[in-house]
C-alpha cells in the first residue's frame, strides 16, 4: 500500500529561486503518475522531496496518512531510478542488484537466488559478472531497474529514465516500464519533459510549468481539454495548429478574425471576451479540400507513410499542419482550401486561458 | 620562404624534444651527481676536473653511513655512527602518522565541505592561503609555545606541526576528488538502506581510494623532506633525516660530500619504494578523474 499526499509542499533555493510552489497532490496506490514539463519547472526537485533527499522549505508529505517529513530516504519504502542510473561504478553488475537486500541484512543464499529472478525479469541475467562501465546506456538501465525492484518498495520514482537513450531503445525501455507496472501493481511516479512518454505510459498526467501544477487528467483528457495554451501546445505530435488573432462580436455571434481570415465560432464561445486571443485546433481536425475559411498553397508536403503532414504558410509564426491520408497525393504549391472542424476547435485568452472550456 | 606541412611538423616535433631533453638533463642532472658521488672514494669528491664517472667505484661510503664498517676510525665523523638509522626510524614515524591524520581529517573535513558546505568558498580559500605563509615566520613564536608545552624535541611535536601544516593540502585535494563523485550514487546507496557510514565505506570510499593514496604521497613527500622546522624544534633528541643530512657538512674534516650522497640516496630510497608499490593508483590518482561513470 503506498497512497502519497503532497500537500502545499514547497521548495526554495537561497533567496531568490522558487523551484516548487505549494503543490499539493494525491497519487493513489497502484497508480501510474507522470509528472511532465519543461526543463526547469520543478519535476526533480518534487521528486526529491518525495524521496527525502531535499528537505521542503514548507508542506507535507503524508505516505498512507502518515506524515514522512522526517524520515530518511531510506526508511521511506520508495524505490528510485535515476536520470544517470547513479550504479556503483566499482561494483558488478550482480553486486549492484544485490546491494539492497544486502543493506536489508537477507541470507545470502537467497539474495543470490533473488539477483538471479529479477535479472532475468528485466533481461540482464548475462551481464551479472560484468562490470557497469562495460554496459551500453539501456543495460546500465535495465540493472537500475533491477536494483530497485529487488527491493520491493511500495513505490517507484523515476526521474527521466530513459532520457539518455537513442529513440528506438526508448521505445522499446517504456514498454518495459509498462510491462513491469502492470505486473507488479506498485506505485510509479515518473518524471519526464517528453509529452509521448507522459502520454503513452500515464494512468493520469500532472503537467507542470514553473514550480506549479497547470493541469492534472488521464492523458485523454489532457490531450482532447487542455486548460491553457501552453498544455494544448505541449501535448500532441505534430502540435497544435495556433493562429493569433483578435476575438470580436457582433450581433451576439463571435468572430475570430485575422489579417487571412474570419471565422465565425460556434455558440460554446459566446462567453468571450472582445479583444486579442489564439484560436488552436490540432492537425487531424483540418480537414482540406477545394474550399474553407482558408485558402493557401501547399507549402511543404511531409509524408510520414501512414499519414501525410501538409504545411501551409498562412503568414503567421509556424506553419499551419493538416493530417491527411498517407495514400494521398497532394504536391507542393497546389491551393487548397482548408476547413476547421468548429466542435474542436479551441479559443485561448491573451493570458493562455482555455475560453470556454466546458466544466 | 614556404615549408612544408611534413617539414613544419618535424621542426615543431625537433624542437619540442630538444627542449624536453635539455629539462630532462637539468631534472636530473642532480641526482645523477649525487648517486655518482655515494660511490666516490673521498679524493674524487671534489676532485678538478670533476669526476663523472668513479674510476674506483667503491661501497665505503653506503658502508660507513649505514653500517659498523669505518675505515676512517679516527675522524669525528665516526662519532655519529648509527645516527642515520635512529633518523631514519624517527623520520618513519613522524611522517607516516603525521601523514595518516592529516590525510585522514582533511578526507572527512573535505566530505563535509563537499557535501554538506560546512565550510564557504572563503573559508577554503583562507585555509589555503594559510599555507602560503612561510614558514620561517612562525617557527619562533611556535618554538616557544613547544617549550612552554614541552613539545620541543618530542615526536609528537613534530607530528602535530606537520599534521596541521599539511592539513589545508589535504583538505584541498581530497576534495576535488570527493567532487567527483556523482551525489547520485551516495544517493543511490542511501534510498537502497545504507546508512550514511555505510555509504561513505562500501561507495565513496573505493572511489576515492587512487585520489586519497596521492595525497598521501604527495604529504608524505613534503614532510619526508621538511627541514627547517624539525630544525628548530628538535635539534637534539628527536633527529629526522633531513637534519641528520644535513650535518654532514662542516664536520672537522671538511665535506664529507660521499657520506652525504649515500646518505640521501638512503633518504629517498624508501619514497622510491613506496610510490613503486602504490603506482597504479598514482596515474589515476593525480588525474584527477578518477570516477569512471
Ligand atoms: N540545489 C539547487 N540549488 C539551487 N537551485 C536549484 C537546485 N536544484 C534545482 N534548482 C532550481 O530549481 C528549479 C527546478 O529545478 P528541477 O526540479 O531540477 O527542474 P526539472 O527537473 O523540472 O528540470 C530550476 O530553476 C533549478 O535551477
Ligand atoms: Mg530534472
Amino acid at each position: 500500500m503506498a497512497r502519497i499526499e503532497l500537500q502545499n509542499l514547497r521548495k526554495e533555493f537561497g533567496r531568490s529561486v522558487v523551484a516548487v510552489k505549494d503543490l499539493s497532490l494525491t497519487i493513489e496506490d497502484g497508480e501510474f503518475l507522470v509528472m511532465v514539463g519543461p526543463s526547469g519547472c520543478g519535476k526533480t526537485t518534487t521528486l526529491r522531496m518525495i524521496a527525502g533527499f531535499e528537505d521542503p522549505s514548507s508542506g507535507e508529505i503524508r505516505m498512507d496518512g502518515a506524515t514522512v517529513n522526517e524520515l530518511e530516504p531510506g526508511d521511506r519504502n520508495l524505490g528510485m531510478v535515476f536520470q544517470s542510473h547513479a550504479l556503483f561504478p566499482h561494483k558488478t553488475v550482480a553486486q549492484n542488484i544485490e546491494f539492497g537486500p544486502r543493506m536489508q541484512k537477507i541470507e545470502p543464499e537467497t539474495r543470490r537466488r533473488r539477483v538471479r529472478e529479477v535479472a532475468e525479469m528485466v533481461r540482464i541475467a548475462h551481464l551479472l559478472d560484468k562490470m557497469p562501465g562495460q554496459c551500453s546506456g539501456g543495460e546500465s538501465q535495465r540493472v537500475a531497474l533491477a536494483r530497485t525492484l529487488i527491493t520491493e518498495p511500495d513505490t517507484f520514482l523515476l526521474d527521466e529514465p530513459l532520457s539518455s537513450l537513442d529513440a528506438k531503445l526508448r521505445r522499446e525501455m517504456r514498454a518495459e516500464v509498462d510491462r513491469l507496472h502492470q505486473e507488479l501493481g506498485k506505485t510509479f511516479i515518473y518524471v519526464t519533459h517528453d509529452q509521448e512518454e507522459a502520454m503513452t505510459l500515464a494512468d493520469r498526467i500532472v503537467v507542470m510549468r514553473a514550480g506549479e501544477i497547470e493541469q492534472v487528467g488521464t492523458p485523454l483528457e489532457i490531450y482532447s481539454d487542455p486548460v491553457s495554451l501552453f498544455v494544448a501546445d505541449f501535448f500532441g505530435s505534430p502540435s497544435m495548429n495556433l493562429i493569433p488573432g483578435t476575438i470580436e462580436k457582433s450581433d451576439g455571434d463571435v468572430v475570430f478574425r485575422n489579417a487571412r481570415t474570419s471565422i465565425s465560432l460556434p455558440p460554446a464561445f459566446s462567453g468571450a471576451e472582445p479583444g486579442p486571443g489564439t484560436l488552436g485546433i490540432r492537425p487531424e481536425h483540418l480537414t482540406v479540400g477545394t474550399e474553407g475559411e482558408l485558402v493557401e498553397k501547399i507549402h511543404l508536403v511531409e509524408p510520414l507513410g501512414k499519414d501525410t503532414l501538409l504545411y501551409f504558410d498562412y503568414g503567421g509564426e509556424d506553419d499551419l499542419i493538416a493530417i491527411v491520408d498517407g495514400v494521398s497525393s497532394y504536391r507542393a504549391g497546389t491551393e487548397l482550401g482548408i476547413r476547421f472542424t468548429p466542435e474542436h476547435l479551441f479559443l485561448f485568452h491573451e493570458s493562455g486561458r482555455r475560453i470556454g472550456r466546458a466544466g | 620562404m614556404a615549408m612544408s606541412r611534413a617539414r613544419k611538423k618535424t621542426v615543431f616535433e625537433v624542437g619540442r624534444y630538444t627542449i624536453l631533453v635539455i629539462w630532462l638533463l637539468i631534472v636530473a642532472f642532480p641526482m645523477f651527481w649525487v648517486i655518482s658521488t655515494s660511490f666516490k672514494p673521498d679524493h674524487e669528491w671534489f676532485a678538478w676536473p670533476p669526476v663523472y664517472w668513479s674510476q674506483e667505484p667503491t661501497l665505503n661510503n653506503y658502508l660507513n653511513v649505514w653500517t659498523d664498517y669505518s675505515e676512517y676510525e679516527d675522524t669525528q665523523y665516526i662519532k655519529s655512527l648509527q645516527k642515520p638509522w635512529i633518523a631514519l626510524r624517527n623520520s618513519l614515524i613522524i611522517s607516516l602518522t603525521s601523514t595518516f591524520l592529516a590525510v585522514g581529517f582533511g578526507a572527512i573535513l573535505a566530505y563535509g565541505v563537499s557535501r554538506y558546505r560546512i565550510l564557504s568558498e572563503t573559508r577554503m580559500f583562507q585555509l589555503l592561503m594559510l599555507r602560503m605563509v612561510p614558514p620561517i615566520v612562525v617557527v619562533a613564536p611556535l618554538s616557544l609555545y613547544y617549550s612552554t608545552l614541552g613539545l620541543l624535541d618530542t615526536v609528537i611535536g613534530l607530528v602535530i606541526v606537520y599534521f596541521l601544516t599539511t592539513l589545508p593540502y589535504a583538505v584541498w585535494m581530497t576534495k576535488s576528488f570527493i567532487d567527483e563523485v556523482p551525489r547520485e550514487v551516495e544517493q543511490a546507496a542511501m534510498i537502497l538502506g545504507a546508512s550514511r557510514w555505510r555509504t561513505i565505506w562500501e561507495v565513496v570510499l573505493p572511489l576515492v581510494r587512487s585520489g586519497l593514496v596521492a595525497t598521501f604521497l604527495f604529504i608524505l613527500i613534503l614532510t619526508w623532506s621538511e627541514y627547517l622546522l624539525a630544525l628548530i624544534l628538535s635539534k637534539t633528541e628527536v633527529v629526522t633525516l633531513p637534519v641528520e643530512l644535513s650535518k654532514y657538512e662542516g664536520s672537522t674534516e671538511g665535506r664529507v660530500y660521499g657520506r652525504q650522497a649515500a646518505l640521501a640516496v638512503g633518504v629517498t630510497i624508501p619514497l622510491v619504494i613506496i610510490g613503486v608499490f602504490i603506482r597504479k593508483h598514482l596515474a589515476r590518482g593525480f588525474s584527477f578523474g578518477m570516477v569512471r561513470r
